[in-house]
């Protein structure tokens, strides 16, 4: 390659590589206006800054630093029904997912694509609906109280259990099923000795993780009277008790980390 | 994890060994050796798991009756619901919805999820960065504030963080834009640092080697690898912090969550019903753009 | 004649295993080293102490009279410039373009935030081109680097070591990966461009005869102590066998 060629070539990569910076730009400079535009609304026009003065961010920033000790008693038996909510709740939602990922499997659906469609828009309708809009619904359904807060938990956890079941369904490896129907087995036994112990780790490990994200969704049932701590903090609200929502808040806290910890250790004897 | 395999392959070999040393000219193994039996039940791990199994079922009955759930009274349970929805709730009033104050409200409610989602994945990128223990640029410094940070994030349920800045700042957007933003720093960061520590190590050490400072090696060695699922990643994080967006009106901040609130201390359950629908329609509509987004953007990154 | 690299009673390991037991060996602006041994000998780990990606625990390294393990992070940043490496894996970044890779050598002479934006100079860009069409891969250049085979991606290494303009080549297996009409092709064109920029190298290779018919001189490591440094001419069987003492040739 001579110099002549060369010095062409360089030319032509530095032209190319300059247009896809550019373009680059752009697309960031659509994005960072868009942003600026929210943030116009959000931050300008909407919020009265006249009522927010930094004192009055640090006075309710210091009220919450008040803690008011007198409510840790009443912890304790929301707290144990937060956890049994969620639990309950994960037990109730693996049931209720187990037809559902049935429907959403594409190898096993009994009727094709119907059945496959009607089980992924279950999966999609489940998941698609916060948890408090759940919560709602199961308290104008069957009452304030702690079986609504298990019911909308439930119901909104089948929308990720059946899917990784039905995930680990389809990603069945067929040569086991092979094998056990070349020695003479029966269905059922294909099921329980090929299929089962392909799917069950890979949902155990998944029901865990969802039971900890549902005993983050427990903590707040109650804000819509569905039981557990929830409860709690809506009625320090309701005081206006600062105080007592920080020692609330902190208390839910510490169950996340100690789900947390738990469900890791869980998660790590199953796989 | 994985049980120790050199030990007990080495001990079996040994067997094996003897073995095969004992047939080949040497004695005959004794005739009164007592055979091998094999059982699938080992003491003590069976042990421990029937005592699993058991305990579950003890703590669901326990848990049923902590929580007053009248069994007898469930499997009429169904029908009893779906009788009193539809008679509360249908027909739903759509006429509650079909006006341009909701409609103003719909379009506060995707400024929020936006403002938050950009501005969260955004910090969420160093953070991740920051918080992956394999690339993080100070393990002394760095790695567990930002771990502790993705945390906190995470374990506040975004209605408490809603709940909390509403108390601090006011009805309005601007809580519920941050209490959403805090939302997306927990939910992407944790999945952005999680696919960090999944690269590759090799290129790495490649770009370390050629003199590279910190940052660069993020850029060139990592960036590249998790492109794909962090574009995967970022549609979900809109997912869920638009499905938010929808709720956070209820508790005081912007959005359709407010006349959603509104109605139900009104207890007009038929206005419910119908903010209740278009909230599932556009949260669906919102995750069909989505969905398609990801198909076109993944072959695009790729 | 300076010595580039010289390696004197190298300790590295872990605090249950120590890999490397007091290694020292000379390195001149000529030579070109083969570095071989049984697998756990301790060869991967002691090129990687030469430019620190592996932290050794004493001794030292002196590469063109500086003592490398006394450099605090930023100066071991700026010394790495002067040292290319090549790896067994490739270790290119699979999504980038060919001539992306062979610019990421440039990244310890370019800032960070024109590194960011891929702002490299045109001098970067016309060396990668030079390099490029010296290793044979010209009309790749714009190839995404997952899209080449092995021997092709192995080159894209050696033009990024290269474009580092490196007082010294460190390279790690590099024909494991290829299989051995590439491997030999990839040898050779290592040994020539060496010559040509006037490069020492220290290489790691398993593959004893590979190694006797490149190098100028051979270090034999078994269980991370030196057993054997000398000619590939006195690499007789005695000396083989002393080294792999463990393995059956």
């Amino acid at each position: 390659m001579n110099a002549a060629t060369l010095a062409l070539r360089v030319e032509d990569i530095e032209a190319g590589r300059k247009r896809t910076r550019r373009l680059r730009f752009l697309a960031y400079a659509v994005i960072l206006i868009a942003v600026a535009w929210s943030i116009e609304v959000i931050v300008v026009r909407d919020t009265d800054w006249s009522r927010i003065t930094l004192a009055s961010l640090l006075d309710s920033a210091h009220r919450f630093t008040q803690l008011d000790t007198s409510v840790v008693p009443e912890l304790w038996e929301p707290a144990l029904e937060t956890v049994v909510m969620a639990t309950l709740a994960t037990v109730l939602g693996l049931i209720m997912s187990i037809p559902v990922a049935w429907l959403g499997a594409a190898n096993i659906t009994p009727f094709g694509k119907a059945s496959y469609a009607v089980g992924r828009f279950l999966m999609t309708m489940s998941r698609s609906v916060h948890e408090i809009v759940w919560g709602l619904i199961f308290v104008s359904a069957v009452g304030l109280g702690a079986l609504a807060g298990v019911l909308a938990m439930a119901v909104r956890s089948i929308g990720f259990i059946s899917k990784t079941i039905a995930e680990a369904i389809e990603d069945v490896d067929p040569k086991p099923l092979e094998a056990i129907r070349a020695t003479g087995g029966t269905k059922f036994q294909i099921l329980w000795f090929a299929i089962l112990p392909q799917i069950i780790p890979v949902f155990v490990g998944n029901m865990i993780f969802e039971w900890d994200i549902n005993i983050r969704r427990s903590t707040i049932m109650g804000l819509v009277g569905a039981g557990g701590l929830g409860l709690l903090l809506f009625r320090q609200m309701a005081m206006s008790n600062y105080g007592g929502i920080a020692v609330v808040i902190l208390a839910v806290l510490v169950l996340i980390i100690l789900g947390e910890i738990a469900s890791h250790y869980a998660r790590r004897a199953v796989i | 994890m994985h049980a120790e395999p050199s030990s007990e392959l080495r001990v079996r070999n040994l067997g094996g060994a003897a073995a095969l040393a004992s047939d080949v000219g040497a004695t005959a193994r004794p005739a009164d050796a007592t055979p091998a039996t094999w059982s699938r039940f080992r003491y003590p791990q069976s042990l421990y798991k029937y005592i699993a199994l058991l305990g579950s079922l003890v703590f669901l009955a326990f848990s049923i009756e902590y929580l007053n759930i009248d069994l007898e009274r469930l499997p009429g349970l169904l029908g009893r619901m779906g009788e009193m929805l539809a008679r509360r709730y249908v027909p739903p009033n759509v006429g509650h919805v079909l006006n341009a104050e909701y409609w103003h409200t719909v379009v506060e409610t995707l400024q929020m999820s936006y403002f938050a989602t950009v501005i969260g994945l955004a910090i969420a990128v160093p953070l991740a960065w920051f918080a992956a223990h394999n690339i993080t640029p100070s393990r002394r410094f760095l790695y567990t504030p930002a771990r502790l940070i993705i945390m906190g994030c995470r374990s506040v349920h975004e209605m408490i963080w809603t709940i909390l800045l509403v108390m601090v700042l006011g009805f309005g957007m601007l809580p519920g834009a941050i209490a959403l933003t805090l939302y997306c720093i927990g939910f992407a960061g944790k999945l952005f640092s999680e696919s960090i520590e999944a690269v590759r190590p090799g290129q790495v050490e490649a770009i370390r080697a050629t003199g590279a400072n910190k940052l660069q090696v993020f850029v060139y060695a990592v960036l590249p690898q998790v492109r794909v699922a962090w574009t995967g990643i970022s549609i979900y994080s809109w997912d869920v912090t638009f499905r938010a967006a929808t709720v956070v009106g209820f508790f005081g901040a912007g959005g359709m969550g407010w006349y959603l609130r509104e109605s139900v201390q009104r207890v007009a359950s038929k206005d419910v019903a119908a903010i209740l629908l278009s909230i599932i329609a556009i949260v669906i509509l919102s995750e069909l753009v989505s969905a398609w987004l990801r198909k076109h953007i993944s072959r695009a990154v790729a | 004649m300076q010595a580039v690299l010289e390696v004197k009673d190298l300790h590295a390991g872990y605090a249950e295993r120590e890999i490397l037991k007091g290694v020292s060996f000379t390195l001149g602006p000529d030579d070109f080293f083969a570095v071989i041994g049984p697998s756990g000998a301790g060869k991967s780990t002691l090129i990687r102490c030469v430019n620190r990606l592996v932290e050794p625990k004493s001794g030292q390294v002196l590469f063109n009279g500086v003592d490398l393990l006394k450099l605090s992070y930023s100066e071991m940043r700026l010394q790495r410039r002067n040292i290319g490496m090549i790896f067994q894996e490739f270790n290119l970044i699979e999504r980038l373009s060919v001539m992306d890779n062979v610019l990421t050598g440039r990244l310890g002479y370019t800032g960070t935030l024109r590194s960011i934006l891929r702002m490299y100079t045109k001098d970067d860009i016309a060396q990668a081109l030079r390099l490029l069409d010296r290793v044979g891969l010209s009309e790749h250049v714009d190839k995404r680097a997952d899209r080449l085979s092995g021997g092709q991606r192995q080159r894209v290494g050696i033009a990024r070591a290269l474009i580092q303009n490196p007082k010294l080549l460190l390279v790690d297996e590099p024909t494991s990966s290829l299989d051995p009409k590439i491997s030999r092709e990839v040898m050779t064109l290592i040994r020539e461009i060496a010559a040509e920029f006037h490069i020492p190298v220290l290489c790691n290779i398993h593959d004893v005869d590979l190694a006797c018919d490149f190098c100028t001189r051979v270090i034999g490591l078994q269980d991370g102590i030196k057993k054997f440094e000398g000619t590939p001419a006195e690499l007789d069987k005695a000396a083989l066998q002393d080294i792999y003492a463990m393995e059956v040739l």
